[in-house]
């Protein structure tokens, strides 16, 4: 009886011990995978016509005076 | 590949808040919302310099790092956007983001924010380009129009610039070789002086 009080004493006192574990590690988060609708914007960027268009636009009115 | 960028040369800003005006007109931002806002340093005193501040599409973007709904997107010109509909204002990109470019709609009791809206680089988000839908959720598009940022084309000093990060640095450049020395807005000296 004595015996198996002491085991169950040990696996009690192991379970608690291994309740105050802290994991010391730093958890890196990653950017995670957009999950929204398509953005019709991203298949027109894409063409080089429209990339040409915004750049002659740039020289036009970004430029120094 | 470009990589849509905005410079804010602080030598030419005149704290004239027209890049303030231009967002909000030409994107009816909501009343209490500041996508762009002016900030000056050192106010008042000889020497101060002031900078336009908005979203500066962080090529690595913590603000999509720690959204816990993954509504973040960036197009492949590095315009960082976002979907309203999955947005859940929780307010953690507003935390992240070092440039305080987060902005909610509403100010109410028990944290209700609204969904969060922030500079598009004038490019919209998610809907039909030009739909009235993307209008009234993120702006004007004038990216799919063969347009920059408003802000950019109507500062008069042309002291805020938008576009290809190469195309800029090179205007940048020629600046500071005009003016005949490094630019003075930022490094150790600008933050800490000579005192340390």
């Amino acid at each position: 009886m004595k015996r198996m009080l002491a085991i169950s004493l040990l696996i009690g006192l192991a379970a608690g011990l291994a309740g105050c574990y802290d994991e010391p590690g730093v958890t890196v988060y990653e950017p995670g995978v957009y999950k929204g609708d398509h953005d019709p914007l991203l298949d027109k960027m894409a063409s080089e016509d429209h990339r040409e268009t915004l750049q002659a636009r740039f020289r036009t009115v970004q430029t120094d005076r | 590949m470009a990589r849509m960028k905005f410079l804010c040369d602080a030598d030419r800003c005149i704290e004239c808040n027209g890049c303030v005006t231009a967002c909000k007109n030409e994107n009816e931002v909501p009343w209490g919302v500041n996508r762009r806002r002016v900030v000056t340093l050192n106010d008042g005193e000889a020497g101060e310099k002031s900078i336009s501040v908005a979203c500066m599409h962080c090529t690595d973007a913590p603000c999509a790092a720690v959204c816990p709904v993954d509504c973040f997107y960036t197009t492949t010109d590095g315009i960082v956007l976002h979907d309203k509909d999955l947005c859940i204002g929780c307010g953690y990109c507003f935390y992240a983001c070092p440039f305080g470019a987060p902005q909610y709609p509403q100010q109410e009791a028990f944290g209700v924010r609204g969904k969060m809206d922030k500079c598009t680089f004038c490019a919209g988000g998610p809907p039909a380009d030009n739909s009235d839908d993307e209008y009234a959720k993120y702006g004007a598009n004038r990216i799919a129009e063969g347009k920059l940022p408003a802000c950019a084309e109507m500062c008069a000093t042309k002291a805020l610039i938008a576009g290809d990060g190469d195309l800029i640095a090179d205007i940048y450049r020629k600046r500071v070789l005009k003016r005949g020395g490094r630019p003075d807005t930022w490094g150790w000296d600008a933050a800490y002086g000579d005192k340390v």
